[in-house]
């Protein structure tokens, strides 16, 4: 039985290429996360680990927020001293590095990382632990020089002697580069400027008594356990946090493990769509098989053979197809993590890719997958084989397309339908951002679930009324391939199903896409009232010189300052809410139209108040007049009054909860290393808008980092944002396509196959090789639109509902992208063409005679 | 032959003829001559039955006077027209419009319903089919009621007349036949073979049926007998028992020419 196998899998081998090919993408994109993964936190744990200091004491971590607001936090440089005469200390020394600057050469450009990554200046403390080695040049001695790390020099074409300007919290200072030093371990990606220690402390911090984190050394025979214990205890556990340099690694490979996080869930969803796909690819190639077989194995039952022996049969070359399949998809895994390692590079990140760290889950996840897969989706098809009477052999071969009831699907569809769409409508109902989005999420997956059940029943109706036009243009060419289409509906449903999952998801993330961006751009038509907003694309606050050249510009005749502190407050109702305040100066009324429930815009500002939406309000029972006490970084904290509510649209959202605002001066004095994150200006009386705006881009023309946009490029910008996300929903659809044309192809080539004595009959009474093309192209268009519009329908679906989630987040506008509705469907057509090019050919140079001879 | 051959192109009515048609598959030592130099003339408005044991080239010739095959030497002509040498396109066209064809099974497109079966080849050709004419054919071949059913909702001697009105319906010159009672019972097959005299003696069509069945042949007015790629002889007005006789004797002539042939 075995052998009979094994010659079976090889003779079938063609026709199992495309099922390789989907096992074999499934698992590259499993393997190739996990190895990519693997290597890169590899390589960090290294770094960190060999970089850290033995105990490094730190500022007090309190309030953290999204929203940068570009202070740095400090603790006093004596600190180290302190701690230089604590016992087991070897030596303790203040470090100063600063995230919040930006650097220009002479012509204003700016000279920072290829990549996204941030520039940092940092104090020029050579040691073992350093991450760079000076290459060529000298150190930074004393005020007016600086040390450039290699790669950012060469990116961006800085020599020695070159005088750079670095823009700091402090105040903007001009460096010569008197050296460039080279990473010797992996280069993060960042952009590094050296400057002397007390240089850096005065520059970076204000003060050269101040410093960003203090390494301490261990004296030989200390731990780094029981140096944290001395440290500790010497400088007060309650003000600083004290890390040793396994702590300090984890927490860096922390913050960077949400970056590669997101790399590997992409990469994983990539991997999970291509499973997801290559299953109807994979079940659709067996069934097919098995039906072409159907004497094949009736033969094997009359000879004697028992069901199982017929079943583990199919499945045991299900097996032999994932084992290749992974195998090949392992080796496949390797090159894409060695060509995403490659792509670190050109964004700064070197890592070595001789560095590969292939560890055993790698292997076993990759033939689990692979194997897995296989196995699953055969099994019906192998089940069903087990069922072949005995008879099949003697009677003559089943015509294709003969299917059976589809009543359980019909069943099972409906149940599962009607559950999603419960969900769905509990969604939409809901009133909790959270159930909300965690019904949608239910209310996706079962109806994605029943659509797919439910797809060869649909395959009746709606190509009859897709293909209703065929007959009429195409003549009986048109004819036959809209019943081909409709031959075997479990066929059809299940190629389609590979296109409609990708497309499904386009559908819904195009609709919520859409209408965020027409939430947000009606957001600033009702809220934006200035002329201008001057900000960094990256919401990153700026120095205050920038504020001060906006001031001086001719023709301005307002600015308001926006800036933001981190907070918690604690509210009536008990609760401590961390969240991110926003500063205003007092005319925010003519930059701003904020409408309040409560209060004004004066009574928000004023000193001692504070604003926040009403809704947040109710839900914490806060009331104008109450008194809530807010805690600001660094262990301040103000009693301030509520005294303004305001009742706005998307007040809340990204890091925003409870819409807080204040005047910008208790902004000022609690977080008094902050930066400004925007400006609001309106030009003069008798200034217009392009003058205005040709003066404040000359004014800036020294800030590369922050830019004028008027209403229209505001929009612009936050559409910008949106459309990230929606270029990986087109990346996915783009590997989502790529499979269902394999699966459409394999179909088409596979019912070539099948049809081969009906192709023989047509051509032998007189129907023209292009006359046989197009009817199976056409027959491929429609598989192809099908797919597209079952997809679509339910991608709209979701869409809706998502949108209605997004309009608890305050997005109330629904926008639905026709535009792409109508581009995706002609481009599943165009999609069903490419797929038919090599089955259509085939059948055409079919030989007429052995098609009719063929028995 | 019933109509003596001319010397040179098809002479009235002649409705296929070959000259020295010689078919050759595989090459060297290996060369087996399916057809052997065969000169044959098809008469207009008869049925001829071409006979022969397995392998004598039967099918081949067929397939060559139809326009399926290409042919090793020779020429072949369908009425003027010298098919042999025309390119694929021109070949197809010329089965389409010219070429009615019944084969021993699979007749039928699966997914098309038997009016539209019947009307196929127009429908490639994007012509309309003479209304006249194929309500006749309908009516002769007892289809009316049956026009709108699949063909696996008919029975295997429905399918066939079917197949028959589809010759029939574009009013071919030729009306090839490959065993188009192999696969029925002998009722069935007779009321075929009836379709198709009837075809011929009340529709005036041209009739070249290939069969091993000396019954079958028994209905055509000529036989036509093939053995190792020739035309070894022919009957007029053939009987089954002369048929059947006359078959006896290839067994006879194989089994002591060649002892070791199935």
């Amino acid at each position: 039985m075995l052998k009979a196998t094994l010659r079976s899998f090889l003779a079938h081998k063609g026709r199992l290429v495309l099922s390789a090919l989907a096992v074999l993408l499934s698992v590259a994109f499993v393997a190739g996360s996990l190895i990519f993964s693997d290597t890169v936190s590899r390589t960090f744990d290294r770094l960190f680990a060999s970089t850290s200091a033995d105990v490094t004491v730190l500022p007090k971590e309190d309030l953290e927020t999204s929203v940068p607001t570009g202070a740095v936090q400090t603790l006093p440089a004596s600190v180290a001293e302190r701690l230089t005469g604590v016992e087991g200390v070897q030596a303790a020394h203040p470090d100063v590095e600063a995230g919040n600057v930006t650097v220009t050469d002479e012509d204003d450009e700016p000279v920072k990382p290829v990549g996204g990554a941030p520039t940092l200046a940092v104090d020029w403390y050579p040691d073992e632990r350093s991450v760079v080695e000076l290459t060529s040049g000298r150190a930074p001695r004393g005020d007016g020089e600086a040390v450039l790390d290699a790669d950012t020099a060469e990116a961006r074409g800085v020599q020695i002697g070159d005088t750079l300007s670095v823009q700091a919290q402090p105040g903007t200072f001009r460096v010569e580069v008197v050296g460039i030093a080279t990473f010797t371990t992996t280069n993060p990606g960042a952009a590094l400027v050296f400057l002397e220690p007390r240089v850096a402390a005065e520059r970076l911090l204000g003060s050269a008594a101040k410093a960003t984190s203090v390494s301490v050394e261990a004296a030989p025979g200390v731990s780094d356990a029981e140096l944290k214990r001395r440290v500790a205890a010497a400088v007060g556990a309650g003000d600083y946090e004290v890390k040793t340099s396994d702590e300090m690694a984890r927490s860096a490979a922390e913050e960077l493990g949400s970056f590669l996080d997101v790399i590997k869930y992409v990469m994983l969803g990539f991997a999970g769509i291509a499973v997801l796909v290559g299953v109807f690819l994979i079940v659709n190639t067996f069934s097919m098989l098995i039906a072409q077989r159907t004497r094949e194995l009736g033969l094997l039952r009359a000879i004697g053979a028992d069901r199982r022996q017929v079943r583990r049969s199919v499945l045991t070359e299900a097996v032999l197809l994932g084992l290749v399949g992974s195998t090949l998809g392992l080796a496949a895994g390797v090159g894409l993590a060695f060509g995403l390692i490659r792509l670190m590079g050109a964004f700064g990140m070197n890592l070595r890719t001789t560095e590969m760290v292939i560890g055993w889950a790698t292997p076993v996840t990759a033939y689990v997958v692979g194997v897995g897969v296989t196995f699953v989706a055969a099994y019906l098809p192998a089940r069903r084989a087990a069922g072949v009477s005995p008879m099949a052999a003697l009677a003559d071969a089943e015509i294709a397309g003969v299917g059976r009831p589809l009543r359980a699907r019909a069943v099972a569809g409906s149940v599962v339908g009607a559950l999603g769409l419960a969900a769905l409508a509990g969604c939409v109902a809901a009133t909790e951002t959270s159930s909300a989005a965690s019904l949608l999420g239910l209310g996706v997956v079962l109806t994605l679930i029943a659509t797919v059940i439910a797809g060869p029943l649909l395959v009746r109706p709606v190509i009859r009324v897709l293909g209703a036009a065929f007959p009429a243009v195409f003549g009986s060419v048109g004819r036959m391939s809209q019943r081909n289409a409709l031959r075997n509906p479990r066929r059809t449903g299940a190629t389609a199903a590979a296109l409609m999952v990708g497309l499904a998801l386009v559908g819904g993330m195009s609709v919520a896409s859409a209408s965020m961006s027409r939430s947000v751009d009606q957001q600033i038509d009702k809220t934006l009232g200035a002329d201008f907003v001057i900000q960094n694309a990256h919401f990153i606050p700026f120095p205050a010189e920038v504020t001060e050249r906006v001031r001086g510009t001719e023709g301005v005749g307002l600015v308001v300052r926006q800036r933001f502190a981190p907070v918690a407050v604690r509210l009536p109702d008990g609760k401590r809410i961390e969240t991110t305040a926003a500063g205003y100066d007092d005319r925010v009324d003519d930059v701003a139209r904020v409408t309040y429930e409560e209060g004004d815009t004066a009574a928000a500002l004023a000193d001692g108040h504070i604003a926040m939406d009403a809704g947040f309000a109710e839900e914490h029972r806060v009331r104008v007049g109450s008194t809530v006490p807010v805690e600001f970084p660094g262990g301040k904290s103000a009693e301030l009054t509520v005294a303004a509510l305001t009742d706005m649209e998307g007040g809340e959202g990204f890091g925003m909860t409870g819409g807080l605002f204040l005047g910008i001066a208790a902004v000022e004095e609690h977080v008094p290393q902050g930066q400004d994150s925007a400006l609001y200006v309106n030009a003069a009386e008798g200034t217009g808008p392009d003058e205005l705006r040709r003066r404040l881009e000359a004014a800036l023309e020294a800030y590369p980092q922050v830019q004028v946009r008027d209403q229209a490029d505001y929009k612009e910008l936050v559409h910008d944002q949106i459309a990230v996300l929606l270029y990986l929903v087109y990346a996915l659809l783009g590997l989502a396509i790529i499979i269902a044309v394999l699966g459409v192809v394999n179909t088409l080539a596979l019912s070539v196959v099948e049809r081969t004595r009906e192709i023989g009959l047509l051509r032998a009474i007189g129907l023209a090789r292009r006359q046989l093309r197009r009817m199976i192209r056409l027959e491929s268009v429609v598989i192809a639109v099908f797919g597209a519009v079952l997809g679509l329908a339910l991608g709209l679906v979701w869409g809706l509902c998502v949108q209605q989630v997004l309009a608890l987040e305050g997005m109330t506008a629904l926008a639905i992208p026709w535009g792409t509705v109508v581009a995706v469907v002609v481009g599943s057509a165009v999609v069903g063409i490419a797929a038919a090019l090599l089955p259509a050919l085939r059948a055409s140079r079919m030989n007429v005679l052995a098609a009719i001879a063929h028995e | 032959m019933s109509t003596p051959a001319a010397e040179h192109g098809p002479a009235d009515g002649i409705a296929a003829r070959a000259r020295g048609l010689t078919k050759a598959y595989g090459s060297g030592e290996t060369t087996v001559l399916a057809l052997d130099s065969v000169d044959v003339d098809i008469a207009r408005g008869r049925f001829t039955a071409v006979m022969g044991p397995s392998g004598s080239g039967k099918s081949t010739l067929m397939h060559c006077l139809a326009g399926l095959d290409t042919v090793s030497a020779g020429q072949v002509w369908l009425g003027d027209t010298e098919i042999t040498g025309l390119k694929d396109r021109e070949l197809t066209r010329l089965r389409r419009d010219r070429v009615g064809f019944m084969f021993q099974s699979f007749n039928l497109i699966p997914t098309l319903n038997a009016l539209e079966n019947i009307t196929l080849p127009m429908d490639i050709a994007g012509k309309k089919p003479d209304q006249e004419w194929l309500d006749r054919v309908i009516d002769t071949l007892g289809l009316r009621e049956r026009l709108k059913h699949r063909p696996a909702q008919l029975s295997g001697g429905q399918q066939q007349r079917v197949a028959c009105a589809r010759a029939l319906a574009s009013r071919p010159e030729l009306i090839f036949a490959d065993e188009p009672t192999g696969n029925l019972d002998s009722r069935a097959g007779l009321e075929v073979l009836g379709f198709l005299r009837e075809a011929v003696d009340g529709l005036g069509q041209t009739v070249v049926m290939v069969t091993h069945d000396p019954g079958a042949a028994a209905h055509s007015d000529l036989v036509l007998f093939l053995a190792d790629g020739r035309i070894v002889d022919e009957m007029p007005r053939p009987t089954a028992e002369a048929v059947l006789e006359r078959m006896k004797r290839f067994d006879v002539i194989r089994a002591q020419s060649d002892p070791e042939r199935d």
